[in-house]
C-alpha cells in the first residue's frame, strides 16, 4: 500500500481564528518500511496521521492511496480501508472497556465479516504474539497501561493490515515500557513485512526508523 | 378508564327498557344518584293506565356514597331491592354459586343474596349472616357476575329492601317494558307527559347521558397519556444523549477503526430498546400494581382481592399496549442519539481534546 501526502494543508476555525494544523506537507510511505512524525505536542502529528488514515480530509492538497485521491472516495471504501487495510493505535489505548482483551482483538474481524471461529483462533494468536496469552479474559481495567498498548497493537493487526498508524503510542508508558512497545512495533513492521507510521515527541525512536520526519507548527520536514 | 368500562357495562341493565325515575333524579346509565323518590303504588297505577306499558317492576336502588362523615368518590357496594319474580330483569344471566345457594322467596323478612366480591371480601357464605341498619339478614345465595356493579350488591326482595332502608312504598327506579308495536321513545313521551313528576329514560337517552362522561374521560386518558408520551420520549432521548456522550471516545474509535455507521447506530438503538425492554416490563408490573393500590384505596376494597382479578383491572390487552409503547418510546427516544454516534468522528474528537 502506498500512501502519498502532496502538499497537504489542513485548517481550523477556532472561534475568529483560524489555525493552520498543518502547512503544505509532503510525505511519502511505500514498501513496508518504518516511518516516525516526530514534533513536539500541537506540533500537528495527530492530524496529519488522522489524515493519512482517512480519518480526516485536507483543507487543501491531496492523500492518494495506491494513486487514488482519497477525496474521490465514498465514505464506505474510506471505511473499508480502514477497516481492511489499515490497522490504529492510540495515545490512550482506546480499547473497549465492557470488552475482555480477547474481545477487543477479535473486534475489528467481527465487523469485518469474518466468521467467529476464524476470530477468536485468530486473536488468540495475535494476543500470543504480544504476549498476553494469559490475560485475554481480563477487562482492560485489570490491565496495566503497557498490557493495555500491547492489546491495542495486537487489535490494530486484527485484520491483517498493510499498514500500522500509531499515534502516539508510548504518550501514556514509562520509558521502560515504552521501550518495550516501540520493540513491538519495529518487530510488527520487520516480521510481518508492514508499513509503520509512528507519531511521537520521543526522539529516542529515531533511532530504529527507517525514515523521520519533523513537524514543527504544522509544517513537516524529512530529516533523515 | 376502569370507571369508564364499569359503566359501559351498566349498558347490560334494563336494556330495552325504558327507566322512570323522579324527575329530580341524576342518572348515571342504570343509577339514580341522590335520594328522590317515587310513591311506588300510585306511580305503577298510573303507568299501567297509559297505552304500551306491559310490565313495571319497580326497584329500589341505594348508594351508600358516604361512610359517616367521609364521603366517598366510588361507592363500594350497592343495594337492590326488586320483586323476586322480576330477578332476571336486573340479573340477566347471573348464577348463583354452588349448588346449595338460592335467590331470596319474596315473601321473606330476612333473607337476600350477595355480589361474588362482597362475598369474598367478607367471607360470605350460603347460611351467613349480614347486619344492614340493625337487621339481621340470612344469605341464601352468592352471585356470580362479571359485572361489577352487581358483584359489589346486595340483592333482597323490594320489601324487604324498603324495611331495611326505611323507605316503605317508595322506589327510585320504575323499569317499564314497551309492549309490541310501541317505540321506547314512544312510551318515554307518554309516561312523562301523563306523569309529570317523572323522568323516562330510553336506552338511548341513558347511554347520550353517560356517553359524554365516558368520552371525557377518553379524552383526559388520551391527554394524560400524550404528555406522558412526550415527557418519556425526552426523558429517554435525554438519558441516550447523555450514555452515548459519555462513550463518544468508543464510538470514535469504532469510526476510526472503520466500522460501518449501520453498526454504530444498531449498537445504540439495540441499547436503548434493551432499556425499553426492561423498563416496560418493570414499567407494566408496577403500573398494574398502582392500579390495584389505587383502585383498593378509592373503593377500600382490600388489595389482596384485586390481585386474583388483576387482569379484570387492567386488562392483558392494555398491558401489552403499556409494553409495546414504552418499548416503541425507547426506539424512538434512541434514533438521535444512535444517529449522533454513528457520525461521531476519530479526528473531531482528538481535536476537542486538545
Amino acid at each position: 500500500m502506498k500512501i502519498v501526502a502532496s502538499e497537504v494543508t489542513r485548517k481550523f476555525r477556532v472561534g475568529s481564528a483560524e489555525v493552520v494544523a498543518v502547512d503544505h506537507a509532503n510525505l511519502e510511505i511505500g514498501a513496508p518500511e518504518f516511518v516516525a512524525v516526530v514534533g513536539p505536542s500541537g506540533s500537528g502529528k495527530s492530524t496529519l496521521l488522522n489524515m493519512l488514515g482517512l480519518n480526516d480530509s485536507p483543507t487543501s492538497g491531496k492523500i492518494l492511496v495506491d494513486g487514488v485521491d482519497a477525496a474521490s472516495m465514498s465514505n464506505v471504501s474510506r471505511r473499508k480501508m480502514r477497516l481492511l487495510r489499515m490497522g490504529f493505535v492510540f495515545q490512550n489505548f482506546n480499547l473497549f472497556p465492557t470488552l475482555s482483551a480477547l474481545e477487543n482483538v477479535e473486534l475489528p474481524m467481527a465487523l469485518a465479516g469474518k466468521p467467529q471461529e476464524l476470530q477468536r483462533r485468530e486473536a488468540e494468536r495475535l494476543l500470543l504474539s504480544v504476549g498476553l496469552e494469559k490475560r485475554a479474559s481480563h477487562r482492560p481495567k485489570q490491565l496495566s497501561l503497557g498490557e493495555m498498548q500491547r492489546v491495542a497493537i495486537a487489535r490494530a493487526l486484527a485484520n491483517d493490515p498493510e499498514v500500522v498508524i500509531a499515534d502516539e503510542p508510548t504518550g501514556e508508558l514509562d520509558s521502560k515500557t515504552a521501550e518495550g512497545i516501540i520493540g513491538l512495533l519495529v518487530e510488527v513492521g520487520k516480521r510481518r513485512s508492514k508499513s509503520v507510521i509512528v507519531a511521537t515527541h520521543d526522539e529516542k525512536v529515531v533511532s530504529v526508523v527507517d525514515r523521520t520526519y519533523m513537524i514543527r507548527d504544522g509544517k513537516l520536514k524529512l530529516e533523515s | 378508564m376502569r370507571y369508564a368500562k364499569v359503566i359501559e357495562e351498566m349498558n347490560v341493565l334494563f336494556n330495552g327498557r325504558v327507566m322512570v325515575v323522579d324527575s329530580g333524579s341524576v342518572v348515571i346509565q342504570a343509577i339514580p344518584i341522590g335520594r328522590s323518590m317515587l310513591p311506588q303504588d300510585y306511580t305503577l297505577k298510573q303507568l299501567h293506565t297509559i297505552a304500551g306499558v306491559e310490565e313495571a317492576v319497580p326497584i329500589l336502588f341505594i348508594t351508600p356514597i358516604g361512610v359517616g362523615e367521609v364521603i366517598r368518590v366510588v361507592p363500594d357496594n350497592f343495594s337492590i331491592g326488586i320483586p323476586v319474580e322480576h330477578w332476571s330483569s336486573i340479573l340477566g344471566s347471573a348464577t348463583l354459586r354452588g349448588t346449595s345457594g338460592r335467590f331470596p322467596a319474596n315473601d321473606s323478612c330476612a333473607e337476600i343474596a350477595v355480589g361474588c366480591s362482597l362475598a369474598d371480601q367478607y367471607g360470605m357464605a350460603v347460611g351467613a349472616e349480614v347486619v344492614i341498619n340493625d337487621y339481621r339478614l340470612n344469605v341464601t345465595g352468592v352471585l356470580e357476575t362479571k359485572i361489577a356493579m352487581l358483584a359489589r350488591s346486595f340483592i333482597m326482595p323490594l320489601e324487604l329492601a324498603q324495611n331495611v332502608y326505611n323507605q316503605q312504598e317508595s322506589v327510585n327506579i320504575i323499569t317499564v317494558k314497551p309492549a309490541s308495536g310501541y317505540s321506547q321513545k314512544d312510551l318515554a313521551d307518554a309516561i312523562k307527559q301523563e306523569i309529570t313528576f317523572t323522568n323516562a329514560l330510553t336506552d338511548e337517552e341513558r347511554n347520550d347521558m353517560v356517553q359524554p362522561v365516558i368520552a371525557q374521560v377518553g379524552l383526559w386518558n388520551l391527554g394524560l397519556e400524550t404528555v406522558v408520551f412526550c415527557m418519556s420520549l425526552i426523558l429517554v432521548m435525554t438519558v441516550t444523549i447523555m450514555s452515548v456522550s459519555e462513550r463518544r471516545r468508543d464510538f470514535a474509535t469504532l469510526d476510526a477503526v472503520g466500522a460501518p455507521l449501520s453498526y454504530v447506530f444498531r449498537v445504540v438503538l439495540l441499547e436503548s430498546s434493551l432499556i425499553g425492554v426492561i423498563g416496560g416490563i418493570l414499567g407494566v408490573a408496577f403500573g398494574s400494581f398502582t392500579a390495584l393500590a389505587m383502585a383498593s384505596l378509592y373503593t377500600s376494597i382490600p388489595l389482596a382481592q384485586f390481585i386474583p382479578s388483576i387482569f379484570e383491572v387492567v386488562p392483558p390487552l392494555y398491558m401489552a399496549e403499556m409494553f409495546v409503547a414504552v418499548v416503541g418510546i425507547c426506539c424512538l427516544g434512541g434514533v438521535v442519539p444512535a444517529v449522533g454516534a454513528a457520525r461521531t468522528r476519530m479526528a473531531e474528537v482528538l481535536r476537542a481534546e486538545y
